[in-house]
């Protein structure tokens, strides 16, 4: 556990050590246990302090980063030293212009959850009996991943910046699995584990499991589609890599450019980034330090903008939007806090307006095969069900799909008026299900 | 090195001699990575990146449980606090735990291992780094019509201290070299082509500075950039049934998605099945399935010099060996750790490795050689009536169960009566793992065979990322649908 007064102490001891013009220190760290189970045993069991200092140097537009894993005076000192050793060594980059300064206040908010923190790997182990308990009737397996952290930021700089966050979060995700293939998949993610209902997660699953159970295969072809939670996040994760940010939109690689102001999704879809989200609460800032702004990133279907960092901002003679990664990264400011706006149906309601159709719960290996047209692939995983006459009404193969996510966001009539928070790649997102036609789906050869 | 051997020594002893009065087993292991990065981007350097992570863990196996907890606070208390918490940890797994974990026995080895290099890296001026980016990037800038080109250069030191109860102390220096460039141009809002060397991701060896020159990048960027400029008026890749050709890169990653992944006994007994999803290669077909044709012959071996797996031992003390995994298109083996390996009744394949002092080892791919044919690349395509030639990864997938793949190049070339004819552009294909591999008509020869790196493999929860290897020349398949 680490203190705020016992970081930023550390952190700012750094700058007697700087020759340079300009000095950051960023550390980035965390408390993390995981509990991993398969065969409906545990298998791996961890619990991990890992911390990470990175110093930022900048002399006369030249600029040095440096990282290292040490927490103390001497390892600060030595890493500053390091960076602005590397600084020297760099040519000066004219579009640099300074460091952020501090401004803005942050909002006192509990983020941080004593009962998460100091959850014991007891605890989280009879979560895992009562998961691996609830399909054993059924002859079902259990497999998943029961993780309790606590993340930790820190930023200092020579203009006056010192800011600092923890915050909690618990996530359990599981498969309830059989021999004849069948599968069921639930996660659940809460900053408070209390939160967490651990018992309807594994219900979930064993009912996905048990209904997948001798499954049918369907023909090739568009089919109007209902995708869960976690299925719309996982496309609007890949969304947001291949445009959402300010770096790919300099370099044309970006579905967005030239886009800003048109439509380019249905009137009902409306994605911010927006970390103060009251469901949310992600890192109020950014890893330069800057209070994260709400940044609407399509409205009601139009293209509105993208992230910046202090640096990106200077280019595009905007202002920041408290969207920095580590400085270290070389993707760019990347939003990491997506909240998609709800709908008006229920669940119910949308397979409901189904005459044929399939029900996805989540896919597996989204990966890009035209960026700028927003096309993935991928297959789908742990529950494929056929809709017949407005009621699912059979298991069916898995099936590969073969889709332009902003085609799939433009034909989506409906979207469910509950959103569920679903965390990937240290996004997390705030989702509800959608219903859309003429989904490309293609049978899986196996 | 941030601490001294002896140092490393000390608190190796403290751990297991608090630990082992409680466990059956314990292992203890100590790493300290150094890495460096440099990049150029559209002719801007980007700043200079180095790293520095060192940190320790401790793995005990009590009543047949698991716990493991890591740290990279160094003091007397910290030490004494993991040990209790792993401890703890295995204590709490023995309560959902039927079956008692039994670990495949391997011999204690006192040993020292390091990768051998010329030149190293950290030896090497950042400025001369600089300057060969900027030679890289001063042969793109002759075609004005690209959009984009990089280059980097990525150089890491891993030192790793092992030691366990069963009396194996082993320290392990290796050092791996990375470099690529790639070269983008848009040809509207809705198209863009990449054209990459010597990969997507460049290429990765273990070895020192030297390799660098070795990848040819120099001699290859004239060719890229042609190649991207006329993809803008390249015709669309061919849809059918047909034969393809694959380049080495794009042959590595097909044995690393479709034979590597597969064959991770851990996966296959289902420890991946709520990620990266389980494995069609299950026990039973163990000395059975006809996994491929007959001229494919793969084996394991983080012995083999020079590739981005190779090592002394892995990070649970066993040594680094040659091992079979398909012979004569047969599945004969699993990519194994000791707990996974014992549930066969089999020696661990010495497969098991953690990306870092903060996580536990899992089965990885390790150097998987694919042992090269006979055929040259040109006899292969003056075989072919209609196919296409596929080169340089652009997109990948494969299903949960590793059969059902789909998989993107950067480029392609019909082939023609034997020949090699027009440029293609966004290629792909896609087939079922075995009978893909069973279609496998020719391999390609020794002199074209490349031992190929990937930095960046993904799997496990919390997730980590191994560098693997894969060697590989040119590879035929029949009958593959494509696009």
């Amino acid at each position: 556990m680490l203190e705020r007064d016992q970081i930023i102490e550390v952190l700012k001891t750094g700058f007697a050590k700087s020759n340079a013009d300009q000095t950051e220190l960023l550390l980035t760290g965390e408390d993390f246990s995981l509990t991993r189970f398969s065969e409906s045993q545990i298998r791996d069991n961890l619990s991990r302090s890992e911390y990470t200092i990175y110093a930022r140097a900048i002399k006369d537009k030249q600029i040095g980063i440096a990282t290292t894993t040490g927490l103390t005076e001497e390892s600060v000192a030595k890493v500053v030293d390091q960076a602005c050793k590397i600084a020297k060594l760099a040519e000066p980059d004219p579009k640099f212009v300074s460091l952020p300064k501090m401004e803005g206040e942050l909002k006192p908010e509990t983020t941080s959850y004593p009962q998460t923190a100091d959850c014991t790997p007891k605890r989280r182990a009879e979560g895992v009996k009562t998961v691996a308990d609830a399909g054993r009737d059924e002859k079902l397996e259990a497999s998943g991943a029961f993780e309790t952290t606590t993340d930790y930021v820190a930023v200092v700089n020579s203009l006056g910046m010192e800011r600092f966050w923890n915050g909690t979060a618990a996530q359990l995700s599981l498969t309830i699995s059989g021999e004849t293939g069948e599968s069921g998949w639930a996660l659940g993610y809460n900053r408070n584990i209390d939160d967490m209902n651990i018992p309807l997660l594994a219900g979930t699953a064993v009912d996905k499991a048990v209904h997948s159970r001798n499954p049918v295969s369907i023909e090739s072809g568009q089919y109007t589609v209902i995708l869960e939670p976690a299925a719309v996040g996982q496309l609007l994760l890949f969304l947001s890599f291949m445009g959402f940010g300010c770096k790919t939109f300099l370099q044309h690689r970006s579905f967005m450019v030239g886009k800003i102001g048109a439509q380019i999704a249905g009137e009902n879809i409306t994605i911010i980034e927006d970390a103060f989200n009251p469901e949310l609460r992600g890192q109020p800032f950014d890893y330069e330090g800057v209070l994260r702004q709400r940044v609407p990133l399509i409205e009601k279907g139009i293209a509105k903008g993208v992230v910046y960092d202090s640096y990106y901002a200077n280019i595009m003679g905007a202002e920041s939007t408290g969207h920095a990664l580590p400085p270290d990264n070389q993707f760019g400011p990347y939003p990491k806090n997506l909240v998609m706006s709800p709908g008006e149906s229920t669940l119910e309601e949308m397979v409901g307006s189904i005459e044929r159709g399939v029900y996805i719960t989540h896919f597996w290996y989204i990966n890009y095969l035209n960026p700028m047209q927003t096309m993935v692939t991928g297959t789908t995983r742990d529950g494929t069900f056929l809709i017949e006459n407005g009621k699912v009404s059979k298991p069916i193969n898995n099936m590969r799909i073969a889709q332009s996510i902003l085609e799939a966001f433009s034909n989506a009539p409906m979207l469910s008026k509950t959103r569920t928070l679903y965390p990937q790649y240290s996004v997390v997102m705030l989702v509800p299900a959608m219903k859309v036609e003429g989904f490309n789906l293609e049978q899986a050869e196996a | 090195m941030t601490m001294e051997l002896k140092d490393i020594q000390f608190i190796a002893d403290l751990v297991l001699l608090r630990a082992k009065k409680q466990c059956q087993y314990v292992d203890f292991r100590f790493e300290e990575i150094e890495s460096e990065g440099l990049s150029i981007d559209t002719g801007t350097l980007a700043p200079i990146d180095e790293s520095t992570s060192v940190g320790y863990c401790v793995r005990v196996l009590k009543n047949g449980a698991w716990g493991f907890a890591a740290s990279c606070v160094m003091d007397l208390g910290e030490y004494e606090r993991v040990v209790d918490t792993a401890i703890a940890i295995a204590e709490a797994s023995k309560l959902v735990a039927p079956a008692p974990v039994t670990l495949a026995p391997v011999e204690s080895y006192f040993d020292s291992y390091a990768t051998q290099v010329k030149i190293d890296p950290f030896n090497i001026s950042l400025a001369e780094k600089q300057d060969l980016l900027r030679s890289w990037e001063a042969l793109f800038a002759k075609y004005p019509d690209l959009n984009s080109s990089s280059g980097f250069l990525d150089f890491r030191k891993i030192y790793k201290y092992f030691k366990s109860s069963e009396g194996s102390e082993i320290d392990q220096t290796l050092r791996h070299c990375g470099a690529g460039v790639s070269c983008g141009i848009v040809k509207s809002r809705r198209e863009r082509f990449e054209r990459s060397f010597p990969s997507s991701s460049g290429q990765y060896v273990s070895g020192g500075y030297e390799a660098i020159a070795t990848f040819g990048i120099e001699d290859n960027i004239e060719r890229l950039a042609t190649e991207a400029v006329a993809m803008q008026t390249a015709k669309p890749c061919p849809t059918g049934e047909m034969t393809i050709i694959l380049s080495p890169d794009m042959a590595s990653l097909q044995i690393h998605e479709s034979i590597g992944h597969p064959l991770e006994l851990d996966r296959v007994f289902g420890a991946e099945r709520n990620f990266s999803g389980v494995s069609f290669a299950t026990p039973d077909k163990l000395d059975k399935l006809q996994y491929a044709s007959e001229i494919v012959n793969v084996y394991s071996d983080p012995s083999f010099p020079g590739g981005l797996a190779t090592y002394g031992y892995d990070d649970e003390g066993v040594k680094a060996a040659r091992m079979p995994l398909i012979e004569q298109g047969k599945l004969v083996g699993y990519l194994s750790s000791r707990e996974t390996a014992a549930r066969l009744g089999r020696p661990s394949t010495g497969a098991a490795r953690a990306d870092g002092w903060s996580n536990v080892p899992i089965c990885r791919i390790t150097n998987l050689i694919l042992e090269p044919g006979s055929k040259s690349f040109a006899e292969m395509v003056s075989e072919v009536e209609n196919g296409i030639y596929l080169e340089t990864v652009a997109s990948w997938s494969i299903d949960d169960n590793r059969e059902n793949f789909q998989m993107g190049t950067e480029i392609g070339w019909e082939i023609k009566n034997g020949k090699l004819g027009d440029m293609v552009n966004a290629p792909s294909y896609s087939g079922s793992t075995v009978e893909f591999w069973n279609s496998c008509s020719s391999v390609g020869s020794r002199d074209e065979w490349v031992l190929w790196g990937t930095p960046n493999c993904g799997k496990g929860q919390p997730g980590q990322n191994a560098r693997t290897a894969q060697g590989a020349a040119y590879l035929r398949f029949e009958k593959v649908k494509v696009g």
